[in-house]
């Protein structure tokens, strides 16, 4: 499992990490999900990392990021052509 | 601006391949990966798509002489939201970098999705990468521009292989644990379908 960028929070991370990858393998995958059931493990890890974020400064570089390319539309980059892949079935 | 596209397919399913994409850091072919960070994550409640946004923290990989024109740091970040469609199956990545993007710009997208012609098996894996570098110097930019498209093309048959094998691992013990599971490799940077387009 991979490390914390904020080396205090890398035991949380893997509690998270644990918890989802069973989720997303048991619940997830066989559809059966609605709900992301790792709520505690995520709460306890998340407070960890925002505040390590902050501290970094790397959070204003996240929102700089935000804005150009908003989570809420997937990430995709503001003003550039959605990549489609259209040409994509081989030989 | 320079763009890089490519195309691989794995003998994996689908669901395979989009469990292991979780899992992929640490592996001992990508140690320039040193930390990811999950940031947010939401499951929308009517097309129950997972959404996730993830930090990479990567080991500064730039040349000496790129290092000495814009000051070195030692770790930069990657910004990463991703989408999982259960319904079509699909898992699309879209990453861009946080740091010194005044001079170079990469905007990667990625897309797994099965092998139209072996859909229970197969996983079709589709990278495009837009790489823009600034400056004032035309041909500056040219030369950053040329030293990413190296960059792409020397990680090729590395990360292909460790892919390949980490798959093999993960889906041999997909229920003996998380140990062999966290051996995932780096995104798959084999040179297929390169294309390279000056703009």
């Amino acid at each position: 499992m991979s490390a914390s960028f904020a080396p205090q929070c890398t035991e949380k991370k893997k509690s998270y990490d644990n918890c989802f990858n069973e989720w997303y393998n048991e619940k997830f995958l066989k559809g059966v999900a609605t709900v992301n059931e790792c709520e505690d493990t995520w709460r306890e890890y998340e407070e960890c990392v925002q505040s390590a974020l902050a501290e970094k400064g790397i959070k204003k570089m996240l929102d700089q990021a935000e804005k150009e390319a908003p989570f809420k539309k997937n990430g995709v980059l503001t003003g550039s052509e959605e990549v489609s892949f259209t040409k994509d079935s081989k030989n | 601006m320079k763009i890089f596209s490519q195309q691989h397919i794995f003998g994996y399913s689908w669901e395979q391949v989009s469990s292991a994409n979780w899992k992929k850091y640490p592996n001992e072919m990508s140690t320039h990966v040193i930390a990811v960070d999950v940031l947010r994550r939401e499951i929308d409640p009517e097309t129950n798509i997972l959404k996730t946004e993830r930090l990479l923290t990567c080991k500064q990989a730039v040349p000496r002489w790129l290092l000495t024109l814009v000051g070195g740091q030692e770790v930069s970040y990657v910004r990463e939201v991703s989408e999982v469609d259960l319904k079509k199956r699909t898992l699309v990545l879209r990453s861009v970098n946080l740091t010194m993007n005044n001079l170079l710009f990469v905007y990667e997208t990625v897309m797994y999705k099965p092998d139209p012609t072996n859909p229970t098996f197969a996983t079709v894996f589709n990278q495009e990468a837009q790489i823009t570098a600034f400056g004032s110097f035309k041909r500056l930019c040219n030369k950053i521009e040329e030293w990413s498209v190296d960059r792409f093309q020397s990680n090729a048959s590395l990360g292909r292989a460790g892919f390949e094998s980490v798959l093999n691992k993960v889906t041999n013990t997909v229920h003996e644990g998380e140990s062999v599971l966290e051996i995932m490799t780096e995104r798959v940077k084999e040179g297929v379908f390169l294309k390279n387009k000056a703009v």
